[in-house]
C-alpha cells in the first residue's frame, strides 16, 4: 500500500456565488484499521480561507503547524489577512522546497477574496497548482468524488445550495471508498454569513 | 501472522473427523455414509501449461485480486448455532458492492460462509452444494456437516497449491447435533464452537469473546453475532454493508436479522457516539 | 508480543502494557516496566523497537523535566504529546524513531486526556487507543464496553479482559502486563 492511501482522506470544495465551500471525511486509520472518526483534514487559515490537507496525516499535521506559523508571521509583518491565491503560492513553494524529500499531501485550498469572489485551487504533494472555478477534490476517493461532482455540481450556488451539493457529493463519494467516510464536516465561506456542519455518514 | 500449516490431511482419508460423531454418522445414514472423492461428481479445470505451478498459483492469486474484505463468524451454544455475515466486496480500497450474500445456503440444514476470493467461495459452495445433493439423492439421507465439511476440504486440497483464496465455515444440525467445521483453502479442516473468518475475524473474536456464554438464550446469541460483525465492520475498512444473522436448530436454519451498518450504528449510537469519536467541532 | 492498549475515563486515564523484555526468541525478564510517569500527572506508555523506545522515552521525560525546573510551571498532558510528537516528525525524515507511545494524563481543569502518538508522529486524542497485534483482538471489545461515564472499576475489568483476550487468542501473547493509572490523585501502578 502506498504512502499516499495509509491513513485515508476524503476532500471536496466548491464555489458558488460570492462563497465557496469545503468539506472533509472524518476517518484516521492505518491501512484497513480505523483509529479515529472524529479527524478533521480540514483546517482554518483565517475566518475566509481553509486549507485541507489529504494524505499522510502526520504529514498533514506538520504542514497544517508551518502554515499556522507562516500566516502568522505574514499578520504581524502586514497587519493583515493573506489573500487566498497568496496563501496558495506559499503552500505551493513550501512544497517544492522539500521537492527531493516531499511531504505526502495532497492540498486542497478554498477561500474568498475581500470583494467575495471565490478562490479554489488544489495541489500535488510537490506543489503543482491546479486552479479551479467549479471544485477540486482530493484523497483516497478521488474517482468516486470526481464523478459526483461532475453531475451534481451547477455554477453560482447559493450557500444553502452549495452546502447541499457538497455533503451529497461528500457522502455519496465516500461510500465507494474503504479508506475513507465514517461521518464528514462541511465548511461554508460566504462574506457575511459562514457556517459549518458535522455529517452523518455510514459508519462502515 | 497466520500459523502454517503441515499438509496432512490426504484426500479419502478421513482423519479429521471425530470418532464420536463419525459412529453417529454411521449409525445414522448406514456403513457408506462417506462417499469417496472418485463417486462424487467433481468439476475438472485443465491445467495451466506451466513448469512451476506452486510459483504460478502465486503469482496469479495477485492477478485475480482476492475480496480480502469480509468479516464471518459461526458459533454453537445451548439452542442452537449462530452464523452472522458482512456484505461488503472490495477491491483493493474500493468498494465494489455492499450487498453480497456470504451465507450460502446449501440445504435447509446446512449453511456454508464465504470469505477470501468472491469467484473461487461463490464457486466451489455451489459445487458443495451440488456434491451435497448427490450424496442425498444416492444415499436417501442428509448429508452429516462432517461430511460436507470434508468433501469440501478434499476438494480445496486437490487445488492446493494452485492459487485458490477461501476461509470458510460449513455449518449446519445433523444426527449428531450441531457443528460447525472451518475448512480454508490452504486444506485445513477443523472442527470448533467459535470460530470468526475474513480481514475483520479478529475484532469479531473480541466482542465474541467477550460475551459468549453457552447458556444464552436465542435473542442473545443472535445480538451477540449481530454485534460482533457491527464492530468489526466499524473497525475494519474494508469490512462493511449489512449485516445477517442465521440461527441452525435441529428443524433447520432460519435468517432472522438483515440489517444496514448505517441503522444499526445510529440504533446502538442514536447521538452519535463511538469510541473512536470525541467531540466533533 | 508488544501490546499496548489505554482507556479514557471519567476523570483518570488508564494504560497497559506487556512487561516482558524480549531478545529475539527469548524473554529475558517478566518484569520490564515500559510505562514512565512525566511527572507528577502524566504517563508514557511505550512500545517499539527497545534501543529506541528507551532512548526516545527517557529524552521527552528530562525534556518535561527541564522544562519544569525552568519555568517553574509544568507542561500540559496536550503539550507533552505535541512536543513528543514535534520529535518525532523531525525525527521521522532524518533517523526515524521506531516507538509507539500513548500519552496519558491528568490536567486540572481540563480532566483526562489520552493521546495516540506513533512512530510516523501521528497524534491523536482519543478514548481508547492500542498498538500491536492485540490491539486487533482488543479494541473491538473496548468498542463495545466503552461508555462516556467510564469508572475505574470498569476500566480495570477492561484491562483484565483485554489481557485475557490476548493471552486467549494471540499466538505470541506475553505473559506479564503493566497497568497503571492517572487520575486527579496523581499516578498508581494496579494490578489485575
Amino acid at each position: 500500500m502506498s504512502i499516499s492511501t495509509y491513513n485515508g482522506a476524503a476532500i471536496i470544495a466548491m464555489s458558488g456565488k460570492d462563497c465557496v465551500a469545503i468539506g472533509c471525511d472524518l476517518r484516521l486509520g492505518i491501512q484497513n484499521q480505523t483509529l479515529a472518526t472524529d479527524f478533521k483534514k480540514v483546517y482554518k487559515i483565517h475566518d475566509r480561507l481553509y486549507l485541507g490537507l489529504a494524505g499522510l496525516a502526520t504529514d498533514a499535521l506538520t504542514l497544517n503547524q508551518r502554515f499556522q506559523f507562516k500566516h502568522n508571521m505574514y499578520k504581524l509583518r502586514e497587519e493583515r489577512n493573506m489573500n487566498p491565491a497568496t496563501f496558495a503560492h506559499m503552500v505551493s513553494k513550501t512544497l517544492y522546497e522539500k521537492r527531493f524529500g516531499p511531504y505526502f499531501v495532497e492540498p486542497v485550498i478554498a477561500g474568498i477574496d475581500d470583494d467575495g469572489t471565490p478562490y479554489i485551487t488544489g495541489m500535488d504533494s510537490l506543489g503543482a497548482m491546479e486552479t479551479s472555478k467549479d471544485f477540486m477534490v482530493a484523497g483516497t476517493a478521488p474517482n468516486s468524488l470526481w464523478g459526483v461532482c461532475e453531475s451534481f455540481y451547477r455554477p453560482n450556488l447559493g450557500p444553502e445550495e452549495l452546502f447541499e451539493t457538497i455533503s451529497q457529493c461528500l457522502l455519496s463519494g465516500v461510500d465507494r471508498d474503504a479508506l475513507s467516510g465514517w461521518g464528514a464536516v462541511v465548511y461554508v465561506i460566504a462574506k457575511d454569513k459562514s457556517f459549518v456542519k458535522t455529517l452523518k455518514g455510514r459508519m462502515d | 501472522m497466520a500459523v502454517s500449516s503441515w499438509r496432512m490431511d490426504v484426500p479419502g482419508l478421513d482423519g479429521k473427523c471425530g470418532q464420536a460423531s463419525r459412529a453417529a454418522a454411521d449409525l445414522a445414514l448406514g456403513q457408506d455414509a462417506l462417499l469417496t472423492n472418485a463417486e462424487v461428481t467433481q468439476a475438472n479445470f485443465p491445467l495451466p501449461a506451466v513448469q512451476n505451478l506452486d510459483h504460478f498459483g502465486k503469482k496469479v492469486e495477485d492477478l485475480v485480486k482476492p475480496d480480502h474484505g469480509t468479516t464471518t463468524l459461526g458459533f454453537i451454544f445451548k439452542n442452537g448455532v449462530i452464523i452472522a455475515v458482512d456484505s461488503r466486496a472490495s477491491q483493493g480500497s474500493y468498494v465494489s458492492s455492499q450487498t453480497v450474500k456470504k451465507v450460502i445456503e446449501i440445504n435447509p440444514y446446512l449453511l456454508g460462509t464465504m470469505a477470501g476470493g468472491a469467484a473461487d467461495c461463490a464457486f466451489w459452495q455451489r459445487n458443495l452444494g451440488m456434491q451435497c445433493r448427490m450424496f442425498e439423492l444416492k444415499n436417501k439421507k442428509r448429508i452429516t456437516v462432517c461430511a460436507a465439511s470434508k468433501m469440501l476440504a478434499n476438494t480445496m486440497y486437490s487445488y492446493k497449491g494452485m492459487g485458490l483464496s477461501m476461509g470458510s465455515m460449513v455449518a449446519g444440525w445433523d444426527p449428531s447435533g450441531p457443528a460447525i467445521y472451518y475448512v480454508d483453502s490452504d486444506g485445513q479442516r477443523t472442527k470448533g464452537t467459535i470460530f470468526s473468518v475474513g480481514s475483520g475475524s479478529l475484532y469479531a473474536y473480541g466482542v465474541l469473546d467477550q460475551g459468549y456464554k453457552w447458556d444464552m438464550d436465542i435473542e442473545t446469541a443472535v445480538e451477540l453475532g449481530q454485534r460482533a460483525i457491527y464492530h468489526a465492520q466499524f473497525r475494519d475498512a474494508v469490512s462493511g454493508g449489512t449485516c445477517s444473522v442465521y440461527h441452525i436448530t435441529q428443524s433447520g436454519w432460519v435468517k432472522l436479522r438483515g440489517n444496514n451498518h448505517y441503522d444499526l450504528h445510529y440504533q446502538y449510537y442514536p447521538d452519535g457516539h463511538a469510541t473512536s469519536a470525541n467531540s466533533v467541532i | 508480543m508488544e501490546y499496548v492498549m489505554g482507556i479514557k475515563g471519567k476523570g483518570f486515564a488508564m494504560v497497559c502494557t506487556s512487561a516482558t523484555a524480549v531478545q529475539q526468541i527469548i524473554t529475558m525478564k517478566h518484569d520490564e516496566d515500559k510505562i514512565l510517569p512525566l511527572g507528577t500527572h502524566s504517563l508514557l506508555a511505550t512500545s517499539g523497537e527497545p534501543g529506541d523506545r528507551v532512548q526516545f522515552s527517557e529524552f521527552v521525560a528530562a525534556n518535561v523535566r527541564l522544562y519544569a525546573l525552568r519555568n517553574g510551571s509544568k507542561l500540559s498532558t496536550k503539550a507533552i504529546a505535541n512536543f513528543s510528537r514535534g520529535e518525532l516528525a523531525t525525527a521521522l525524515r532524518k533517523g526515524p524513531k521506531s516507538t509507539n507511545l500513548l500519552v496519558a494524563g491528568y490536567d486540572k481543569g481540563k480532566g483526562a486526556s489520552l493521546y495516540f502518538l506513533d512512530y510516523l508522529a501521528t497524534m491523536h486524542d482519543m478514548n481508547i487507543a492500542g498498538y500491536g497485534y492485540g490491539s486487533w483482538f482488543v479494541l473491538s471489545m473496548y468498542d463495545r464496553m466503552w461508555h462516556p461515564d467510564l469508572t475505574e472499576a470498569e476500566a480495570l475489568e477492561m484491562m483484565r479482559l483485554g489481557i485475557e483476550e490476548v493471552k486467549n487468542r494471540l499466538v505470541v501473547a506475553s505473559p506479564t502486563y503493566t497497568i497503571k493509572i492517572v487520575d486527579e490523585a496523581g499516578i498508581r501502578t494496579v494490578t489485575v
